[in-house]
């Protein structure tokens, strides 16, 4: 059934080798996956296990050493930087550990903030931020500054602007790496939630395995190399790669 | 990204650092203000210059000789023609090179210049000096401020119309003291008693009598030279110190001048007058100059060199003008150098700044640019927020400027009458673009930086 959709990610062969002083690190030594429209995606690993580095490659934020990551038909290894950062603004939303909302805006106009980059105009980019915020229920902090908010409702805010620009796939780097365990849970049910009804494509970082297992997929990542995928949708299927 | 949006966000962020902005701005402020006053007392003293100029007989005045003989040139300096004119035709002034230089193309007037020189009694004072005809055209409109009296009438009658300064080189013929320039008080000096208006003042035309002592050249006693009562018909406006081209001379019609000359010296010589080769002189009076004043400063040249092109010389105040203009050109830059170096020390405050508040802000724009916004719109951020510095700084600076301007003014306006220090519009437009565009400059380096900055520095937690 997977394998009649069309993946929106599709990576292959993919290596990504550091130099730090004489010797080299393989951050990535030789990745292949697939992602599909409408999925919840996990990568696990511990840390240094090239884990970030995937997100990064697949975001377009680093350039590969070697290999190809297609994304929504386009090859990412070949463009620039003005052309890749033209992909995230038209393709991707991304969700960030540290919530990284600008302290000089309100809850609505950090949201409203990628729009701002496509050139929307200001009322209908608050509009859409309004309904965002309501999405992720926080109607009542609209106007509040990030320094006004818990952690809980800063990620929430965060979740937001990674909707608001209708994106093809949304990146989480650790996404509850800051917030204390019923947080944490409440985030995660609530980007399920949204993934599931908005039928987003989801892809999520994270090195604990209890987080990872709200995902559809789970892909296990080990010194740079995928190990294991583990399917939550047909329960105990672990295919081995 | 829109333009507006853009310019939001570099406000917001200035206005995030109040305190630094407000020191950065400052320095923009002290430079912009340093180059712009030091710039003004360049143009100001450009402009006191040039009024001198102006009471030296103005830019746009062409004094016309003829090729024959010395003349006396725009400062008063005699210099002679070349050698050569002798071979050719003597060219003089005379009415029909006046009618040609005020029917030429930009010629405003062109008035004949006769002048003789004379001595004056009134009782025991006497004084010499010059009597100058003038056409009534140039009388009127030279801008000659009268005191007292009319302007010279039209007329046969000769009527003076004595400057200002004039008064002071009357002597006592007897003791052969000057009361004003042997004054014993120099902070109070005295004048002659005389009444130049009012009472009757006998003027000796035929100089050569006058000094000859009585005698001729054999020895013979001479008739004494004839004196003639002229009247007065008004005195020049300013006090006796106020110095100025016609203030130490007596003005007059020149018709009047040439009718009392003839009545003078009968057919002999009058001094000053050309004699053809046998040593007679010509029925005609030939004029010594011809004063011609041209509508604007940019056909000087042109008209000079048409008029020298039919043989006469021309002399104008144009080179000491140019002379003047590239003397207070060198000034200005001098000035200008030094209100230069703030200013560029001030482009250094911006530059730290904006890398300080790059620095600062890594992760934000690092977030930025993971959630899409270009690379140019970045830059442009950026360079934004240093031309803000830049604006602000220079709009400040320029009102310092104008403060600042008015204080010298005030302090200096003894000496300077019009103002020493001057800022035109232009330069308030000028200084306002160079402190924007200083502005810019100074954050293009930090503002390339800021583009270059990886995305990746938003995802590093600290």
């Amino acid at each position: 059934m997977a394998k009649e959709r069309e993946p929106v990610i599709q990576v292959k062969n993919l290596y990504k080798i550091y130099r730090v002083g004489e010797n080299k690190v393989r951050a990535l030594n030789g990745v292949n996956l697939k992602i599909y429209r409408g999925e919840f995606c996990s990568i696990v690993g511990t840390s240094g296990s090239g884990k970030s580095t995937m997100l990064n490659m697949l975001a377009g934020l680093e350039k590969p050493t070697k290999g190809e990551i297609i994304v929504g038909g386009e090859h990412l290894e070949k463009m620039n930087e003005n052309q890749l950062v033209r992909f995230r603004r038209e393709h991707v939303g991304f969700i960030f550990q540290s919530f990284n909302l600008l302290g000089t805006m309100n809850a609505k106009e950090n949201v409203a903030l990628p729009l701002t980059f496509r050139g929307v105009p200001k009322k209908v980019r608050l509009e859409k931020a309004d309904q965002m915020l309501e999405l992720v229920g926080l109607p009542k902090h609209k106007t509040h500054r990030p320094n006004e908010m818990s952690g809980g409702q800063q990620q929430r805010v965060g979740v937001a602007r990674a909707l608001v620009v209708d994106p093809e796939i949304i990146f989480a780097d650790e996404p509850t790496g800051n917030l204390d365990s019923n947080t944490s849970a409440e985030v995660m049910e609530l980007m399920k939630r949204i993934v599931r009804e908005q039928n987003q494509t989801l892809v999520m970082v994270t090195h604990d395995n209890h987080l990872a297992s709200f995902a559809d997929r789970i892909f296990h990542i080990i010194d740079g190399k995928i190990v294991k995928i583990e399917d939550n949708r047909k329960n105990g299927e672990v295919k081995e790669q | 990204m829109s333009v507006v949006d853009l310019l939001k966000m570099s406000l917001s962020s200035l206005w995030r650092r109040k305190l630094r902005t407000i020191l950065t701005i400052l320095g923009v402020v002290i430079g912009t203000a340093s180059i712009v006053v030091m710039i003004s007392l360049g143009l100001g003293l450009n402009r006191s210059m040039m009024e001198q100029i102006e009471e030296y007989g103005g830019i746009t005045t062409i004094n016309v000789y003829g090729n024959d003989g010395e003349y006396y040139g725009g400062y008063g300096v005699a210099v002679s023609v070349d050698s050569d004119s002798e071979q050719q035709e003597p060219v003089r002034i005379d009415d029909a090179a006046i009618e040609t230089f005020s029917q030429m193309e930009h010629v405003e007037l062109a008035s004949p210049v006769l002048s003789i020189y004379v001595a004056a009694k009134q009782g025991v004072w006497e004084n010499t000096f010059n009597i100058q005809g003038m056409s009534q055209e140039a009388l009127h409109k030279m801008n000659l401020e009268v005191g007292e009296g009319t302007l010279p009438p039209e007329g046969e009658e000769l009527q003076l119309f004595y400057g200002n300064t004039l008064i002071r080189d009357f002597y006592n013929a007897k003791t052969g003291q000057n009361p004003y320039w042997e004054s014993p008080d120099p902070e109070n000096p005295q004048f002659a008693d005389v009444d130049l208006m009012n009472d009757p003042m006998f003027i000796i035309f035929d100089m050569d009598s006058y000094w000859g002592g009585g005698t001729d050249e054999n020895g013979n006693p001479l008739p004494a030279p004839k004196k003639y009562i002229v009247p007065a018909c008004g005195v020049m406006a300013g006090e006796p110190d106020d110095w100025s081209e016609y203030s130490y001379t007596a003005l007059c019609d020149v018709e009047a001048l040439k009718a009392q000359l003839r009545k003078v010296f009968k057919g002999k010589r009058i001094p000053g007058q050309p004699t053809n080769k046998a040593g007679k002189p010509y029925k005609e009076i030939y004029y010594d100059r011809a004063y011609i004043r041209v509508d604007d400063i940019n056909h000087m040249e042109e008209v000079q060199e048409s008029i020298r092109a039919m043989g006469y010389q021309a002399e104008s105040n144009a080179e000491w003008m140019e002379q003047t203009q590239e003397q207070s050109r060198s000034i200005q830059a001098a000035l200008g150098g030094i209100g230069a170096v703030s200013l560029f020390v001030a482009a250094i405050g911006i530059a730290n700044t904006m890398m300080m508040s790059i620095y600062e802000r890594t992760k934000e724009i690092g977030v930025i640019k993971v959630l899409g916004c270009d690379m140019s719109a970045i830059r442009n951020m950026f360079l934004a927020e240093a031309g803000f510095i830049g604006l602000i700084g220079g709009a400040v600076g320029l009102g310092l400027s104008y403060g600042i301007s008015s204080i010298i003014n005030f302090v200096a306006k003894e000496t300077y009458y019009a103002g020493i220090s001057y800022i035109p519009l232009y330069l308030s437009a000028v200084a306002m673009i160079f402190a924007v565009i200083i502005g810019m400059l100074a954050g293009l380096f930090p503002a390339l930086r800021a583009m270059r900055l990886s995305p990746l520095a938003a995802i590093r937690n600290e």
